[in-house]
């Protein structure tokens, strides 16, 4: 199979994919026993503003309905405009995805940073007191709770050292928006003290979401590359006398990379459907703030939008991984 | 060590140095005397007309203006973006004269034809404070005979009008016309900026992180002291994060803290813990429509089943204060005496043995996320076990609670909930808590009593404040007598500020997010 079949194989299971997760989130957001037209009518509201507001937004057609009006719209690009924010989805959308994936790419960045070595030496001192010591790591960091190790870092880091700020995403007025990405944006503005800063800030979020990642990528790549450690062709290289460094890093380490790029791909997917809780510790100003939110105010629109953008980034991320797969490990390809 | 590896450590222990070292917000805050505010709920929208809650009060106090104000505690109602105002005799017609130095934010002077404006726009929004003035003012009956007289119309006589005047934002009429778009009166434009008067102009918006605000020099009410320059409002959703961002000196000041918190926060150095008796009452909502709830005798056994001394003791940490009745005690309308009803076990079954109606199990609909009204719940069903009454807890959150409420079928027998300030005057809890004409909108309650309702009539007729007072004396008492609600205490508010600001002026309307008036040191 060829990078295009991949591609186009993608593409094909796709739609119908996001077809399924829609029409899910969708009966599910409707069976939450509360009245989106209360809340989108305001607090002090009579009566008869909530029904105006409930007729004006079709809560009370039939399901179906609604939902092939929704997907009519979705179709023209509109994803309908939040009950709660008063704005197209579609912008809310755009002003808060940039800073959830700058979050989520330096945390998967981080989680291979940590992981991948970590595993590797793991696995090269299998029994060792530091292989039980980086195993029971691994355990600990993906049993604890997000929230908790969040809350360590910010008491270390920013309240007793006081290196690290406690939360935000920039000191100061960022900088103009060319990609969204604050550190690229501060890169190409030529800002030092701003991409310093922007650094700064993303530094604890971005190690709690790469702690248990990376307690993932360890294990993944511990299990890996023991298993390449004990192919035929190790036995061969060694037999050949090449050098254990250019065995482990050249042969081995490439060899185990498939499944490690596997774990990354999905650490990612997760990292941005789950970054409600760091997001919120570290006033982080993405898409799981605007989520959860939504989910309360049953902002049935918002919810909708949310779930398509991180179906799309999800199903991206999945393609970007078969497709590194393929350099990696290149004899699939045809 | 060879070379590579220690310049490798060079590196990272230079980017370590630059990360540690760089200039901190709370630096840069207090050398540019700017008040930072950890806010727990989200400024998702800006627009003065639509958003009405309390969590949201500061873009409707520092970025626009009314024509009267609510100022201090107990709230004192003082002549705003108006200078005075005078009532026709059959009270249906009012007349507020505006100062004629009043500015809008861009240099336009405010005009009576602003003021109109904002009014048409409210009604036809329909969201906000409209419902305020839905029956009371009809589209177009305002007029404007000079740039600076502004007479409003009513359909019939109020004696609510004025309370809720301060809610008559006013915007730049002819910047909001020219951003109209399909008929949205502007809707989507002033989401995201800004047309008023405020103390404070708008510098900056992004909907989630906060807005920031530049000091307004030309406010029409001047400045005294030293006051703020810049202030901002962010959002902070997590409270641990608003706690730790004021021990540390991030943020200048926040809300939304539970108790425990505000306990750790007087320990630390560079916070200080401002008190104010507010109007916020927690009752326990009766649903007074539904079979057994509607015997007087059962809704009594319950009232004497709550133990009021005990939550206020043992779970509020006696941070609050003993509220016998529908009206806070902190502003008029309550009989004096008023002793309601205690925590009294002997007395709920001699009421519960008049009861005609057979038993049922009743169901408790307590706030998720909210501790007190899960505490009550749970306080209130194992009471009520020991007189053989049974109850169902479900707790769900305020999306849901608020669904219910909207119908008699359902709303839960009891919900453990707080009464906010949305006009300062007692119709604003015992009238629309209790009144038949608010079922469905603002009842909480579904009583029905046409004693009550005759009162009711009168007292939103008559301009008579004795007269006034004494009707809601009555209907105070009527409650109370009948068990209609089972009220429990008046929230304290608890300011947690820096130690640098000074001047605070808290209201009940304002929640402390008037900021005009305060200082802070550089």
């Amino acid at each position: 199979m060829n990078a295009y079949s991949v591609v186009a194989n993608r593409l094909v299971w796709f739609l119908p994919t996001l077809l399924g997760l829609l029409a899910v989130v969708f009966v599910l957001a409707r069976i939450v026993p509360s009245d989106p037209a209360v809340l989108a009518a305001g607090e002090n509201a009579s009566a008869e503003q909530v029904q105006e507001t409930r007729d004006r937004l079709g809560f009370d057609r039939p399901l179906l309905e609604q939902f092939v009006e929704y997907l009519r719209e979705v179709a023209r690009g509109d994803l309908g405009t939040s009950v709660y924010t008063q704005q197209p989805i579609i912008r809310d959308l755009a002003e808060r995805l940039p800073a959830t994936l700058e979050l989520t790419f330096v945390g998967v960045l981080a989680a291979a940073l940590i992981g991948v070595p970590l595993g590797v030496l793991s696995a090269l001192h299998r029994n060792s007191w530091l292989d039980h010591m980086l195993r029971l790591a691994s355990v600990l960091l993906i049993g604890v709770a997000p929230f908790w190790i969040a809350m360590q870092l910010q008491m270390l880091f920013s309240m007793q050292l006081g290196w690290l700020p406690l939360s935000g995403r920039i000191d100061d007025v960022a900088p103009e928006a060319v990609t969204s990405l604050i550190t690229i944006d501060a890169l190409l503005a030529g800002d030092l003290q701003l991409f310093l800063s922007a650094l700064r800030h993303l530094v604890l979020p971005a190690l709690t979401l790469a702690l248990p990642g990376g307690a993932v990528v360890m294990r993944f790549t511990r299990t890996a590359v023991l298993d390449a450690v004990t192919s035929p062709s190790v036995a061969y290289q060694t037999a050949m006398g090449l050098p254990r460094r250019v065995i482990v890093w050249k042969y081995i380490l490439r060899s185990a990379l498939t499944s490690t790029v596997t774990q990354l791909g999905l650490v990612f997917g997760i990292s941005i459907t789950g970054a409600v809780v760091i997001e919120a510790v570290f006033e982080w100003p993405g898409l799981g703030t605007y989520a959860a939110r939504s989910i309360l105010h049953s902002d049935y629109n918002a919810v909708m939008g949310v779930t398509l953008c991180a179906g799309i980034v999800f199903a991206i991320s999945n393609l970007l991984v078969d497709l590194l797969q393929m350099v990696i490990d290149p004899r699939g390809v045809k | 060590m060879t070379t590579s590896r220690r310049n490798a450590l060079k590196l990272g222990l230079l980017c370590l140095a630059l990360l540690a070292g760089g200039g901190t917000e709370s630096a840069s805050a207090q050398a540019r005397n700017k008040f930072v505010f950890a806010n727990s709920s989200a400024f998702d929208s800006l627009d003065p007309h639509t958003v009405f809650d309390q969590g949201r009060a500061a873009v409707r106090f520092n970025l626009y203006d009314g024509l009267y104000r609510f100022v201090d505690n107990p709230p004192k109602l003082i002549p705003w973006l108006a200078e005075s105002h005078t009532v026709s005799d059959d009270r249906k017609t009012y007349t507020f004269k505006l100062r004629p130095d009043a500015r809008f934010h861009d240099g336009t002077p405010v005009t009576s034809a602003d003021v109109a404006y904002s009014v048409e726009r409210i009604i036809a929004l329909r969201k906000g404070p409209a419902s305020f003035y839905l029956d009371l003012i009809k589209p177009g009956t305002t007029q404007t005979p000079d740039p600076h007289t502004v007479i409003f119309n009513l359909a019939t006589p109020s004696a609510l009008f004025l309370t809720t005047v301060p809610d008559i934002l006013v915007v730049n009429s002819t910047l909001v016309k020219s951003r109209e778009k399909d008929g949205d009166w502007g809707a989507g434009w002033l989401a995201r900026n800004e047309a008023g008067t405020g103390s404070y102009v708008l510098r900056r918006y992004e909907p989630a992180i906060g807005w920031t605000g530049q000091r307004f020099a030309e406010h029409f009410a001047g400045w005294a002291g030293q006051p703020i320059d810049e202030v901002e409002f962010r959002t902070v959703l997590e409270t641990n994060t608003r706690v730790l961002g004021l021990m540390r000196g991030d943020f200048d000041g926040a809300d939304g803290l539970p108790y425990d918190q505000i306990l750790r926060l007087k320990q630390s150095p560079n916070v200080q813990i401002l008190e104010q008796e507010s109007m916020r009452i927690f009752l326990l909502a009766l649903n007074n429509s539904k079979p057994l709830m509607n015997d007087v005798h059962f809704r009594r056994a319950l009232a004497y089943s709550f133990d009021y001394d005990g939550f206020i003791k043992n779970i509020m940490k006696d941070s609050v204060t003993r509220n016998p009745g529908p009206n806070p005690v902190t502003i008029w309308g309550s009989p004096a005496g008023l002793k309601g009803y205690s925590f009294d076990l002997a007395k709920a079954r001699e009421e519960l043995a008049q009861v005609k109606q057979p038993l049922r199990k009743i169901s408790i609909n307590s706030l998720a996320g909210y501790s007190e009204s899960e505490q009550a719940a749970v306080l209130f069903q194992g009471a009520l076990r020991q007189i053989g009454v049974e109850a169902d807890i479900d707790v769900t959150p305020w999306p849901v609670v608020a669904s219910r409420f909207a119908k008699a079928e359902t709303q839960a027998d009891v919900t453990p909930v707080w009464r906010s300030t949305f006009y300062v005057d007692p119709n604003n809890w015992v009238g629309e808590g209790f009144g038949t004409r608010y079922h469905g909108t603002r009842t909480m309650s579904y009583y029905s009593n046409p004693e009550f309702d005759q009162l009711l009539d009168r007292a939103l007729l008559t301009s008579d404040h004795e007269e006034r007072r004494m009707l809601y004396e009555k209907m105070t008492q009527i409650v109370s007598d009948d068990a209609a609600g089972i009220f429990i205490y008046n929230t304290r508010w608890y300011g947690p500020y820096s130690t640098r600001v000074s001047g605070i002026r808290f209201s009940p309307a304002s929640n402390g997010n008037d900021i005009r008036w305060a200082s802070i040191k550089r």
